[in-house]
């Protein structure tokens, strides 16, 4: 037997761990998850055919707008998202699963039946004005946070491996928050134009595109990228059993979304109405880079030691380490220490790669490996072509 | 010996349950509880649950904007609020009122025209119902408010339908004031118990002092 030494054992133990470089595949027929996730998205499809299907003619051109225009919010969204799914890379198939998931199932299927029903329930336990006042706020942070993190829960029975950390639960809660927030949207511009009975659909459409386009950057992805993170935590796939900090993360993200779907009745009709949108904004902006930050923990220690033998025989310097395995502040102290912003960032991106071939082979030598490291190589002797 | 490779997808013989690789049962049935829960536990919880919210003497509706009506007593608020609450909003109210198999529902929005135009956008909306249109009439309301009312009879019941714009005066201030469009729906040859109680509804209805 060859001894294995410390750092090769580390390292095979985070790619064992963590799950990466595992291919994901949606079509597995014996696994419930993947049936009960046709259920739920061939439910939810239905019911918005059906939804839309009444005055889909007449209302063509307010759908046709929403369809466009938020089809082209996704875009910046996809970007910013794919950019923070940084260490564990999840595969896109796996994203696109849980984006599916957010924006039929949990939407059609769960939550406009759902909503339906506990909203009246709301207005028959304390009336309507107290249902007007609070009602959406008490209704959505359990019909909607919860029919969201099914997604994740299905993911995690059709990819038990690629699910580990509460990173994981992040990136991809924001995903399947995505898919609710567009399909939401959507939805709205619908209403909105039946509300009008038709009267500019184009304009109504437009304008529901401005007021929920700009509340989205606090809404449904940030809302579902915190609550599953939470729920991560609490389940402890990685080892990392952290049952009551999941529980306040939760917690948390029902409260925010309960804070922005009844700012009226916080409020009260006071001046508060102007400022409060802004102040739950910031609060909620600072607790997701809070959550970020945590979740990112556990992923960045298994990225310092899936390149711990790639230091130990030189090909990546500790700097660089601290920069691939680190946070913001850590690669911009490794932009100053090369004095180059280019430099470091193709530095980075390749002692990533690198990683991603390593976990890929299951730590073994593989010629995707060999090239990956002859590439970060080459652009750290400044051989850049 | 060489233990090979697993195919794609192998289940031990020990995890299958009828074809199905019991590993998985916890994610799946697990979600698939909740879900049905949320789905289906809240709708019976709901139906399970009568409405206690029947308008009394003297209780006045809120459409927003200072406009009222008066309610049927009797009837219960199944959306919408009273006066004296948090204040609706003109253009995007939305009340029911049910008694027995018949409902009475009030939508405001915006819409620039005379009311009578209001009727014919909504019609135009809802393309063709299959029921049979009355003869279109007019109404005056005991502040003076003019609408424009339709009834209808097909298969699903007796309905009308009252378009009115939110103000008195000038033609420019009727046609820019919001809209307010009243529907009753009764079953099949219903709509005569109902009809005293809805025509002192309509007549009550106010526009706000603003206007």
């Amino acid at each position: 037997m060859t001894a294995v030494p410390q750092e090769k054992a580390a390292q095979r133990e985070a790619i064992e761990q963590s799950g990466w470089g595992q291919p994901y595949r949606f079509l597995q027929p014996h696994n419930v998850a993947f049936w009960v996730y046709l259920l739920g998205v061939g439910g939810g499809a239905l019911t918005m055919l059906r939804y839309f299907g009444a005055g889909a003619s007449f209302y063509t051109p307010a759908l046709a707008g929403g369809v466009l225009l938020f089809g082209l919010y996704l875009v910046p969204w996809l970007l910013l998202l794919r950019h923070h799914n940084r260490f564990t890379a999840q595969p896109a198939g796996l994203l696109a699963t849980g984006f599916v998931w957010g924006g039929v199932a949990a939407t059609f299927w769960i939550a406009l039946p759902a909503n339906g029903a506990l909203l009246a329930i709301w207005a028959k336990v304390g009336g309507t004005s107290f249902a007007a006042n609070w009602g959406a706020g008490l209704t959505a942070p359990i019909n909607e946070e919860w029919g969201k993190a099914l997604g994740l829960v299905l993911l995690i029975g059709l990819a038990p491996r690629l699910v580990r950390s509460a990173y994981d639960g992040f990136i991809i809660g924001a995903f399947i928050g995505l898919g609710f927030q567009v399909f939401e949207d959507v939805l709205y511009v619908y209403n909105g134009a039946t509300q009008l009975y038709g009267v500019d659909q184009l304009g109504s459409s437009l304008r529901v595109f401005v007021t929920r386009g700009a509340a989205g950057i606090v809404s449904h992805a940030l809302f579902s990228a915190i609550f599953c993170a939470g729920l991560m935590w609490v389940l402890g796939r990685s080892g990392e059993r952290k049952v009551l900090r999941g529980v306040l993360t939760m917690l948390m993200a029902m409260v925010f979304h309960f804070a922005w779907d009844d700012m009226a009745g916080i409020a009260g009709g006071s001046w508060l109405i102007g400022v409060l949108p802004f102040a739950i904004a910031a609060v909620e902006l600072i607790a997701l880079f809070y959550v970020l930050r945590h979740a990112a923990r556990q992923e960045r220690a298994w990225m310092r030691e899936l390149l711990g033998p790639e230091v130990e025989s030189g090909v990546v310097d500790p700097a660089l380490l601290d920069a691939v395995s680190g946070l913001r502040k850590d690669r911009k102290k490794y932009r100053k220490h090369l004095h180059s912003r280019s430099k470091a960032r193709h530095r980075i991106e390749a002692a990533g790669d690198l990683a991603q071939e390593i976990a890929r082979a299951g730590g073994a030598e593989s010629a995707g490996v060999a090239h990956a490291r002859a590439e970060l190589v080459r652009v750290q002797q400044g051989g850049l072509s | 010996m060489d233990m090979g490779q697993a195919p794609q997808g192998w289940v031990p013989v020990e995890h299958r349950l009828l074809g199905l690789d019991r590993r998985t049962f916890a994610a799946g049935f697990g979600a698939l509880a909740v879900a049905l829960l949320l789905i289906y536990g809240l709708q019976a919880l709901n139906a399970a649950i009568p409405w206690h919210n029947e308008i009394r003497a003297g209780q006045v509706l809120d459409l927003g904007g200072g406009a009222t009506a008066v309610p049927p007593v009797g009837w219960q608020l199944e959306r919408g609020t009273l006066t004296g609450g948090a204040g609706a909003a003109a253009t995007s109210l939305q009340v029911l009122l049910a008694s027995g198999g018949a409902t009475i529902e009030l939508e405001g929005t915006s819409y620039d025209g005379s009311a009578a135009a209001f009727l014919e956008q909504v019609q135009r909306s809802e393309g063709d119902s299959g029921s049979v249109s009355g003869s279109r009439g007019s109404l005056t309301t005991d502040a003076g408010l003019v609408g424009v009312v339709e009834s209808s009879t097909g298969p699903s019941g007796d309905a009308i339908d009252v378009a009115f714009k939110m103000a008195v005066g000038t033609t420019e201030t009727v046609n820019s004031a919001p809209a307010l469009l009243v529907r009753v729906r009764t079953a099949a040859g219903q709509f005569e118990r109902y009809q005293d109680e809805v025509a002192a509804m309509l007549r009550s209805i106010t526009p706000g002092a603003a206007r």
